[in-house]
């Protein structure tokens, strides 16, 4: 079994036999592609290519495997927060899910009748987070033949984010309906709800000691709720024409990472580094236009592409 | 009270509201108007990132001195069996005709409550392409008690992108889940001052 190398180790073993330069890592892409997707651990990346053919890619080596031909249709995907298992949504309503690493059998079932748009694996990697295009998100438990453990019921729309608190007790999903709302995971029952935004919510995130939920969404802004009672209890300064796609926390918990697409579609995104104490913020200065980008171990990568040459850099 | 079709049609032969000059019996009768009432599903879309709730209740969204080509755009509200849906609320929002979604205020962005007889008619302008998106199109929300709500889009047959065909070219937006999505447009009016017309109906699947 090849066991998952952090990306800071891979990055050691490529310095130290001069493949990369410390910091970056180069791979050779299997097809021109113009969406990438680190995983957690930094061992791998996923690759669509330009005709929706999907590969994944071993770094720092390069190897690759076809995870899903073109006509697969997949539409969504997911790590596990280990890194050892994929899951991937269709535009049939089916989830498959498969090993990242090794060699364990692939599942697969029919989740919905719509395509699968959100996927999200809880900490331990037994239940998965599911929702499909305006239906409701469902939870599914992983055993051999997966089973339906829940679905939490919205007004319309869907869900357009979704988290877990880090003890697995809290689930949070921002509904299409522009509603966020709290569930009990050992009840599945609704304990709160915040309708206080009026657009989507598109990145929820707890901060890693579970105390705090940070939202970010079509509004521009970050807000801050107490995580456990769900009160809203500030929010930073907004970005003008500007969506957060994404939030995650460096290795200074006090420090989040934001990425804000353009509400226009005319500019690349960029990303800001957030002080949670002072509420202030420092721009990532990234002089390409990324076409992947995650927080691994604490540390922000961003990716490139020149041809089929994909360098993922880390950020300091 | 309320009757099947076949009821009502033996009922009615029966007090001679009608009068039957034909041998068809009245249960093919009763199927065949069942058939031509009922209607299919309105096909779903995606409700897309910005939506924005608590929009203005008006129909005209089309402020003087607006760019872009007039459009009037109308329907009706059916369920399943034909039926119009009276107590339906609709909710439609679009981007300006340069592309933009309006996302600090509510321009281009309407609720409606067409009442009794189901009916909507806006007043806008034709929407803009934007680089997200391959068409132009109009979305829509419509919610009504016992029904399931309904979230798609309305795009338009003129469309650059279809070339003329959109039976051919309609999935050249990926997004786009469904022909019949595509609406004709009728050009009114005369020279500087046309408007583009377009009706789209929808229905809605009960609970």
């Amino acid at each position: 079994m090849i066991r998952a190398l952090p990306l800071a180790a891979v990055l050691l073993i490529s310095s130290a036999t001069a493949a990369v330069a410390a910091q970056t890592v180069k791979v050779q892409l299997p097809c021109d592609s113009g969406y990438q997707m680190l995983s957690p651990t930094g061992a791998q990346v996923l690759v669509m290519c330009e005709d929706e053919s999907v590969y994944l890619v071993s770094l720092p080596d390069g190897s690759d495997r076809l995870l899903f031909p073109a006509e697969r249709r997949t539409n969504s995907f997911s790590f596990s927060q280990d890194g050892k298992w994929l899951a991937a949504g269709f535009h049939d309503g089916t989830v498959e899910l498969l090993p990242a690493q090794g060699a364990a059998a692939a599942r697969r079932w029919k989740a919905d009748s719509n395509r699968i748009d959100q996927l999200y694996f809880f900490a331990d990697a037994k239940k998965l987070f599911v929702s499909a295009m305006n239906h409701p998100g469902t939870i599914w438990e992983l055993t051999e033949t997966p089973t339906l453990r829940a679905t939490l019921q919205d007004k319309f729309g869907g869900v357009a984010s979704v988290a877990v608190s880090p003890d697995g007790k809290l689930l949070v999903a921002g509904g299409g309906d522009t509603v966020v709302r709290w569930y009990d995971t050992t009840t599945w029952k609704m304990s709160h709800e915040y309708d206080g935004f009026l657009l989507d919510t598109f990145a929820l995130i707890f901060t890693p000691d579970g105390k705090y939920l940070l939202a970010g969404g079509a509004d521009a802004r970050v807000t801050v709720f107490d995580a456990a009672s769900g009160k809203q209890l500030r929010q930073l300064p907004p970005q003008a024409g500007a969506s957060v796609g994404d939030i995650d926390f460096l290795s200074d918990h006090s420090e989040a990472v934001t990425e804000y697409f353009d509400n226009a579609g005319e500019k690349p995104p960029y990303r800001l580094v957030w002080n949670l104490t002072t509420g202030n913020s420092t721009p990532v200065q990234i002089n390409f236009n990324p076409t992947c980008g995650s927080v691994i171990q604490g540390t922000l990568w961003v990716c490139n592409t020149d041809g089929r040459t994909l360098t993922i850099t880390q950020q300091q | 009270m309320s009757f099947s079709r076949r009821e009502l049609l033996e009922r009615c032969a029966a007090f001679g509201a009608i009068t039957l000059s034909t041998s068809i019996p009245l249960s093919s009768l009763a199927y065949t108007w069942d058939a031509a009432e009922k209607k299919l599903p309105t096909p779903t879309c995606e409700l897309g990132p910005f939506y924005k709730r608590q929009a203005p209740n008006t129909s005209t969204l089309r402020a003087p001195g607006d760019a872009g080509m007039p459009l009037a755009l109308s329907g009706t509200i059916y369920d399943v069996r034909g039926a119009i849906v009276p107590d339906a609320t609709l909710e439609i929002w679009q981007t300006d005709n340069l592309g933009h979604y309006d996302i600090d205020g509510y321009r281009y962005r309407t609720i409606l409550e067409p009442g009794g007889k189901a009916g909507y008619a806006i007043e806008t302008v034709m929407p803009g392409h934007y680089p997200q998106r391959v068409c132009q199109h109009v979305h829509y929300l419509v919610t009504a008690p016992g029904h399931k709500p309904l979230i798609t889009q309305m795009y338009f047959a003129t469309d650059p992108v279809f070339d003329g065909n959109p039976d051919k070219n309609y999935t050249r937006d990926p997004l786009l889940t469904s022909r019949e999505l595509v609406r004709p447009v009728m050009i009114k009016g005369e020279a500087m001052q046309v408007t583009a017309v377009v009706n789209f109906d929808l229905v809605m699947e009960t609970l």
